[in-house]
Formats: structure tokens, C-alpha cells, sequence
């Protein structure tokens, strides 16, 4: 098993220099603004605009600008500069990562309970109407886009603009560490709104699971040497149904801590989606570098993870 | 009907209900009065002392460096942190006051000298604590040549300063037409006589003083970091710790002001009632924003307007929280002139006559934002009423608002189209923003040509990459940019022609000359307006120009935008007519 993490840590490395490469060379191929001329403003003469070419190293060859942008990274740690704005990336990236971890982590404690709860729910009380009430509201909660959710939230709960005014609104969030009570409220509607889809996809996908591992030989066989129904259920049924949804939420967590954009936009929560999204519209190549660089690190630790955990899960997996 | 069905037909009620609350109606044509929210002549700038004001913005500054900083946006905060030569005061567009200088600039009778006296007793913010010389104006300018700053107007207005080129190229420490005889004296030296329009350029916030000995090491650094441990000389200055670091300014999520302690308000115009002022930006949801304002969970609008559905609902229901305001910008559909089929006079006197601009103001919210534009000079600058005021030039291909095919036609023959159609078949490559109203307005402005019988080929981009990959780069050869247009740097015509119509201007990167217009008689006539000195004289000459620039229909000019700024009830908000915004030092609680 450690040899099998050792592997793998160094393949997480030699996936971010693909990710990043990529990036590179996906700039410079796709259509996308000149940051020379971005930074130059709205009457630069030719020569300030070369010049400021020359300052950000954008009149070297892609692969020169792709070497130093790799040796600052590796060396000092140093995502480079904000074409937009002049400040350091790490610093950009660094000061909103606790809002999207915050956004991420509690959306993903809030989808698991409800998902996994729901799936059992209606995995054990088949084609009644509970089974069949739950697993229709669980197609709209996936059906309805996150942006539009969260508008809806807003309009009808938000304190300033909601029909009903109970919880904090857009704008509203707050740090952990200012003040604890004011982040937890501020993210109630956010962790509602992300989560919601999440629940819904993973107690359908766990109910199907569970329902048909319900039936296999060895839950019979559970039941007629007379464990109780929760034993079978949780003890046999679930160890088993559950795997999928392990491999699932690594990749979904993943994904969030990389920035959740709609939801971010929604409620004004400045975290890594949002950076991300302005930086590509600005075409603020050392920023789009870093997200992606950090989005990419979250995915496959997080597919680590999730690997290591299946192997706890499921004793028939066997890494070499 | 099964349980199950009646129950989803309610769940999709309710979900159809719910997206009209969320999504709001389309945009469509007002037709609320135009007088509704106009911001009155003269404006109440008496108001109650104290308090904290949230503004709420959708993006960041362009740049914190006031010496980088070319955006309206970005102006609402210098304007009340820094003290530039000159500035304007919330009821004058036109006219700026005497801000750090004494009194107006003195211009030579040929132009070739500027002298300003600045006032003795101006102080800088902690860190700096100590009083402003003329020395801080010479460093504020000649840094804007830095590569390190790079500002995008200082090479326009201040180029024709002495010495500027041999500062740019390294081979001199600083820019010696620049002159500073005693500490309250700042004299400049100018290569050819466009002293009036560097006059002009001196409200702009690069004359705001910087001092070196502080600024010089973060100058020194690429990019400059001066920007983020700035100083002020305004009323307000961005909260900093006790080095000069900014602790008040967040990129992409807030900017804090605070009271510079060391402003005296006996030497400025400004009457800064609030105590402080929390810019919180992020709000890329416009509509959510706008109501925020509206209902009173944040003060003002920034560097967004609402959008069409809210501005209705704000004229119908609440038009005391509206302040409509010239922007002194102009929106227009350029033609390249250089390529077929628009290098035919006649084929685009036809396309501007058949265009309906209603129809193109109708996608931004209609009558309410701004007046259908004639001529290319825009309300509040001068020389606009010279050129012909709202009712245009007096050319017939402009005179029909909502397009006359027949006219049109009748021009197409002209230009060689026997049909009145154009009959080329090949594809005009238009390059247009996607998203938002912009979006719509390029969509709009595609059938416009098509009635036409042109084949619009139209390509949607992020706005960046629509200006500096495509419209502003000559050799992508973009026959149309539908969603280009002007705002004037400070009220002097040049400001809105010179860059956008000038043969000579015409640059291979970050070209603003969209059409590609090169036309010898008006290059020659602003060659000569350029030198103009006076203010009614060059406002005349610069309306000739626009007059001539019009006859030759290298563009569409489709309105002349009125920015919208809303305000909760209580704020007893005060507009700077010159920014077309908020104007911080004036606005106070109620």
C-alpha cells in the first residue's frame, strides 16, 4: 500500500506538469486578449505596448515563458503576477481559498447526509410513495440549475431582498475567522443551494445501488441467519452500495475545492470560482495558470484519497 | 389523474412560477419619460456629517495606482483620495476647478508653455506626513512614463513634453521640459503648441502628486507596487498599517476608505461628510445588487447600472432612487473603410440611413438611457452644441432615427448597386461581445446589415479579446465592430476625435481608429485644431471636425449614453456630471 501512495504521489506531479503544459499551449493556440494591450490602456503608443511586452516576457518564445513560469514555481513557489491588476498570484489564490473550502466542505457534509439518508429511505421502502415522492423531487433538485436555485433562494430567503426574510444574503459572507457565528449563517443558503443537486444525484445513484445489492444471495443469507434488518442494511447492504458514491464525491469535492463559480457569483462569496472565471475573461494568463494548477492538485488528491479509502472499504481490493 | 401527475404539475407551476420571479422579463424599449431621474442643473451639496457608506460594485479598480488608473470606476475613488492640478466638481462637466493648483493653467499664446501655482499647504497621508511640492507633481507625471506604471493616456496628452522621449528611452533621469523653479511653481515645457489640451490633461488623476523618495522603490519594481502602499492628498485616503501598506484594499473583493487625517478642509472644494466608505465588489449579479441598493442593505451603485428589468421597475415604482447623468460617452457600429464594401461612401451613407437606432437603444433599455446620438460629439463636451446639438449635422442619411430603406436604396444605387441591395455574397466578418446587452445590440445590429443584403458573418467574444485581438488590431481585417464607442477623457473635444478618427492614429495594437479612417481633410484639420488655444475657439474648430468626420459616415453613431446610478432612501447622494457617477466627497446619509 505505501509503495502504491508513492506511485501515485508521483504521479499527481507528473499530471500538474500535463495540466499546466496544457494550459500554456491552450492559451497561445485559442483566441484570447493581449495582455500587453490590456495593460497598455486605451491610447498606448506602439513602443509602450512592446515595452510592457518585454516587462511581462509575453515577446519570448511560449516554451522560454513556460521554463521560467515552471522554475518560479518549483523553486520559490511563485505563481508570478496578476496581468490585471499587479498583485502576486499566490497571494490572489491564497486569500480566497478558505471561502471555497468553506463553500466546498459544507455543501459536501450537507449533500452526503441528506443523499445518503434519502437513498437508504427509498432503497428500503421501494415503489411506496415516500420511494417514489423522494426520488421525484431528486430529479428536479438535479434538473434545476444551480444559478437559477440560487436566485430562487435568494429572492424568496434572503434578509434583504427574500419574500421571507430569514437568512443572510448576497454579500453577506464573512471569514471563519472574523466572526464564526456570521460565516455560518452567511453560508446556510450557499451549502442549500450547492448540496441540493449533489443529493439528489447521489440517493438516486445510492438507492439503485442499495436496491439491487438488497437482493444478492448474501443479504438473504444475512437475513436467514436472522442479524437484524439494520445489521444487513448498514453492516452488508450499504458497505457495498456505498462504493460508488466514495469514488463520486472525491471527484464532486475535488472539482469544489477548485471553485464553485455559479454558486460563488450568486451569492458574491469571493472564493477561487470567481477568480478563475475573471481571469479568463481578462485573458490573466499567471492567474488562469494558478487556478487551474490548484483545481487540478484537488481532483487527483482528492482521487488519492478516495482510492485509499476503497481499498478500507472494500477488502477485495488489492493495491500492489 | 394519478397522485403522482397531479403532484408533478403542481411542482412544475411552481417552478414556472418561480423562474419569472427569478429571471425577471426581457429587455424592451421604455417608454418612460426622459426626464425621469435627470439629475437636476444645480444640486443640493449641503449634508449631515458622519456615518459609513456601502457601495456595491460588480469588478475591481483597473488599477489601485492612481497613476495607472484610466476607468470611471477607478476615478470615483481617485477623486476623493487624490488632489490632482485640477478637478471637477459634481455640477460642472465642462469646466474643471482649481483642485491642488491656485488657480487656471496659464498657457502661452503659442502653446508651448504651461504654468501652474499649486496651493503651499497641501499635505500628504501617513506614512508620507509632509507637504506637497511641485517636485510630486514632476514625479507623478514623468512615473506614468514608466514602464513599471505604464499609464495608457500619458504618452496622448503628455508626449509633446520636453525631454519625454529621452526619459522613455533611459537616457535621461527625468524629464527635463518638465520645470520646478521653487517648491510651489510647476512649469511645462512643450516640443509643439497643444497646450491647451495638456491644460485639459491636468484634471486627469496623473497629476495627483506622488512623492518619489517614498514611491521610488515600488516604482522600481515590475509591476509597481506603489499602487498598494499609495498615499493620498484627498479627503479620503485607502486604509494602510503604519508602513504605507494598504490594509484597506482587497483585489476583486473590497476597497476601504477612511478619513485622511492629515486633509484640511479649508483648502479644498470637497465636503467629505462620511466617515468612512466600504466598497465591496464582486457582485457580478446586477440584478440582485441593484435591489440590495434599492431596499437599503448597501448605499449606491459603482461601477454597474441596472440592468433594463430593474431599471423599469425603479421609473415605475421608486424614480426618486434614480440619478440619470451624461456619460459623455458615445456607442457606435464602426465600418473599416479601408475594405470593400465600406470603402464606398455611398454604401455606408446607406447603411447608417438604414439602420434603426431605436431599435439598437431599445436593447440597452431604451429612451430612458440616453438620446438617439447624430454626430460623434456627445452632450457635455464642448463643441457638441457647435456641431448641431441634439438634432445632428444636418445630414439626411442620419435625419430617420428608426432607419428609411428607401433612402438607403436610393444611396446603394450610388454606390454602384443597381437593385439597391448589395449583391457582393461574400461574408462580412463582425466581431461583437458576447453577453448581456451588448450581446443583444451586436445580434441587432446583424439584421440591421442584412436588410440590407449584406451577409454578416458575426463572431462573439469576451469584450478583451474582442478589442485586443480583433477591432483594436487592424491587420484581423473585422470589416464591423458593432459594440465599439468613445468616453471622453476630460471635456475637451480631442478627447472623443483625435483618437478615433485621426488617420495618424491608426496603430497596429490597440488601434482605437476602428473604422480605419484616414481621410486627408480631416487628418489636416485636426492637425490644425490640435494647436487650437482657447477654449470657444477649439471647441468650434473640434466641431468643424465632427462635422466632416459625420459627412463621412465611417461609423454608426446609435446613442449617447445617460449612465444610471441608483441610491437607497437613505443616502442624499450627490452626482459628479463630469464622471457620470457618484461623487464620493459630496454624498452624505440622510
Amino acid at each position: 500500500m505505501i509503495r502504491y501512495i508513492l506511485r501515485r504521489l508521483l504521479w499527481v506531479v507528473f499530471l500538474l506538469f500535463a495540466v499546466s503544459l496544457i494550459t500554456f499551449i491552450i492559451f497561445y493556440l485559442l483566441p484570447s486578449a493581449d495582455p500587453a494591450a490590456l495593460r497598455a490602456g486605451r491610447q498606448p503608443s506602439p513602443s509602450l505596448v512592446e515595452t510592457i511586452r518585454q516587462q511581462l516576457g509575453l515577446d519570448q518564445p511560449w516554451y522560454v515563458q513556460y521554463g521560467r513560469y515552471m522554475k518560479n514555481l518549483i523553486f520559490h513557489f511563485d505563481f508570478g503576477f496578476s496581468y490585471q491588476n499587479g498583485v502576486p498570484v499566490r497571494q490572489l489564490i491564497f486569500s480566497r481559498l478558505p471561502a471555497s473550502i468553506s463553500l466546498a466542505a459544507g455543501a459536501a457534509v450537507l449533500w452526503l447526509v441528506v443523499g445518503i439518508s434519502v437513498g437508504i429511505i427509498a432503497a428500503i421502502r421501494p415503489r411506496t410513495k415516500l420511494d417514489r415522492a423522494s426520488m421525484g423531487l431528486a430529479l428536479v433538485g438535479i434538473s434545476a440549475p444551480v444559478y437559477w436555485l440560487g436566485l430562487v433562494a435568494l429572492y424568496l430567503f434572503s434578509a434583504d431582498i427574500g419574500l421571507f426574510p430569514i437568512l443572510p444574503g448576497a454579500n453577506s459572507y464573512v471569514p471563519l475567522s472574523e466572526d464564526p457565528f456570521a460565516w455560518f449563517t452567511s453560508l446556510i443558503m450557499p451549502w442549500f443551494v450547492l448540496a441540493i443537486s449533489f443529493a439528489a444525484f447521489y440517493s438516486r445513484l445510492l438507492r439503485g445501488n442499495l436496491t439491487e445489492v438488497l437482493s444478492e444471495d448474501y443479504i438473504r443469507t444475512a437475513r436467514a441467519k436472522g442479524l437484524s434488518e439494520r445489521r444487513v442494511v448498514f453492516r452488508h447492504g450499504l458497505r457495498s452500495a456505498i462504493t460508488p458514491i466514495v469514488t463520486i464525491f472525491g471527484l464532486d469535492l475535488g472539482i469544489l475545492l477548485g471553485g464553485a463559480i455559479l454558486t460563488e457569483t450568486v451569492f458574491n462569496i469571493p472564493g477561487i470560482g470567481r477568480l478563475s472565471y475573471s481571469s479568463i475573461v481578462r485573458s490573466d494568463l499567471p492567474v488562469i495558470q494558478g487556478t487551474v494548477l490548484l483545481g487540478a492538485f484537488f481532483i487527483v488528491f482528492a482521487n488519492l484519497i478516495v482510492d485509499i479509502v476503497y481499498a478500507y472499504l472494500d477488502p477485495r481490493v488489492r493495491y500492489e | 389523474m394519478s397522485p403522482i401527475r397531479c403532484c408533478s404539475a403542481a411542482l412544475l407551476a411552481l417552478v414556472a412560477s418561480l423562474t419569472v420571479v427569478a429571471c425577471g422579463s426581457s429587455g424592451g424599449d421604455s417608454t418612460a419619460p426622459a426626464k425621469v431621474g435627470a439629475v437636476p442643473v444645480t444640486q443640493s451639496l449641503t449634508g449631515k456629517t458622519g456615518g459609513a457608506l456601502t457601495v456595491l460594485a460588480s469588478a475591481d479598480v483597473d488599477y489601485i495606482d492612481p497613476g495607472a488608473a484610466y476607468y470611471q470606476f477607478t476615478f470615483m475613488v481617485t477623486s476623493a483620495t487624490q488632489r490632482s492640478l485640477y478637478s471637477f466638481g459634481p455640477d460642472d462637466a465642462i469646466d474643471p476647478v482649481p483642485d491642488l493648483a491656485t488657480k487656471a493653467a496659464e498657457v502661452s499664446a503659442d502653446g508651448k508653455t504651461v504654468t501652474v501655482e499649486i496651493k503651499p499647504n497641501i499635505k500628504f497621508s501617513p506614512p508620507v506626513n509632509r507637504v506637497v511640492t511641485s517636485a510630486d507633481v514632476k514625479y507623478a507625471i514623468e512615473r506614468g512614463f514608466l514602464p513599471t506604471v505604464a499609464n495608457g493616456y500619458a504618452g496622448a496628452y503628455f508626449g509633446d513634453i520636453t525631454g519625454v522621449k529621452a526619459f522613455e528611452d533611459s537616457q535621461a533621469k527625468d524629464i527635463s521640459g518638465i520645470e520646478t523653479p521653487n517648491d510651489t511653481t510647476i512649469i511645462f515645457n512643450l516640443d509643439r503648441g497643444s497646450g491647451g489640451v495638456v491644460a485639459g490633461a491636468l484634471a486627469l488623476p496623473l497629476s495627483a502628486p506622488v512623492p518619489q523618495e517614498y514611491a521610488a522603490k515600488f516604482d522600481a519594481k515590475n509591476p509597481s507596487t506603489y499602487g498598494v502602499n499609495q498615499v493620498a492628498t484627498g479627503p479620503y485616503m485607502v486604509a494602510n498599517d503604519s508602513k504605507g501598506a494598504l490594509t484597506g484594499y482587497e483585489p476583486g473583493k473590497k476597497i476601504d476608505l477612511v478619513r485622511n487625517p492629515n486633509w484640511d478642509r479649508a483648502t479644498d472644494f470637497r465636503k467629505a461628510y462620511l466617515d468612512t466608505v466600504n466598497i465591496e465588489e464582486g457582485n457580478d449579479d446586477t440584478t440582485v445588487a441593484s435591489r440590495q441598493i434599492l431596499q437599503g442593505t448597501a448605499q449606491i451603485n459603482g461601477d454597474f447600472g441596472p440592468p433594463p428589468p430593474v431599471l423599469k421597475q425603479i421609473v415605475a415604482k421608486t424614480p426618486d432612487q434614480l440619478a440619470l447623468t451624461p456619460s459623455g460617452g458615445i456607442r457606435y457600429v464602426s465600418l473599416n473603410t479601408s475594405m470593400k464594401p465600406f470603402d464606398n461612401l455611398n454604401v455606408r451613407k446607406a447603411v447608417l440611413a438604414a439602420f434603426d437606432r431605436e431599435a439598437m437603444r431599445a436593447t440597452r433599455g431604451g429612451p430612458l438611457l440616453g438620446p438617439i446620438a447624430n454626430h460623434f460629439l456627445p452632450p457635455e463636451i464642448g463643441g457638441f452644441e457647435e456641431a448641431g446639438g441634439l438634432t445632428g449635422t444636418g445630414v439626411d442619411f442620419l435625419k430617420y432615427p428608426e432607419g428609411n430603406m428607401a433612402l438607403a436604396k436610393d444611396y446603394m444605387k450610388k454606390g454602384g448597386f443597381p437593385s439597391g441591395m448589395y449583391t457582393g455574397g461574400e461574408d462580412l466578418l463582425m466581431v461583437g461581445t458576447s453577453g448581456g446587452a451588448a450581446q443583444k445590440s451586436a445580434e441587432l445590429a446583424a439584421a440591421q446589415f442584412e436588410k440590407l443584403g449584406f451577409k454578416p458573418k458575426l463572431r462573439l467574444v469576451t469584450v478583451d479579446s474582442m478589442y485586443t485581438k480583433f477591432c483594436n488590431t487592424p491587420k484581423a481585417n473585422v470589416i464591423i465592430c458593432p459594440n465599439v464607442g468613445w468616453l471622453k477623457d476630460f471635456s475637451d473635444p480631442q478627447t472623443l476625435l483625435d483618437p478615433t478618427f485621426n488617420g495618424k492614429n491608426i496603430v497596429p495594437v490597440n488601434n482605437s481608429n476602428w473604422p480605419l479612417l484616414n481621410d486627408a481633410g480631416v487628418n489636416a484639420a485636426m492637425d490644425k485644431a490640435e494647436l487650437v488655444v482657447g477654449t470657444s475657439a477649439r471647441n468650434k474648430a473640434w466641431a468643424d471636425i465632427d462635422r466632416q468626420i459625420t459627412a463621412l459616415a465611417p461609423a454608426v453613431p446609435w446613442i449617447w449614453d445617460d449612465s444610471p446610478n441608483i441610491r437607497s432612501k437613505d443616502v442624499a447622494g450627490v452626482i459628479n456630471k463630469f464622471n457620470g457617477n457618484w461623487d464620493l466627497s459630496f454624498t452624505s446619509l440622510k
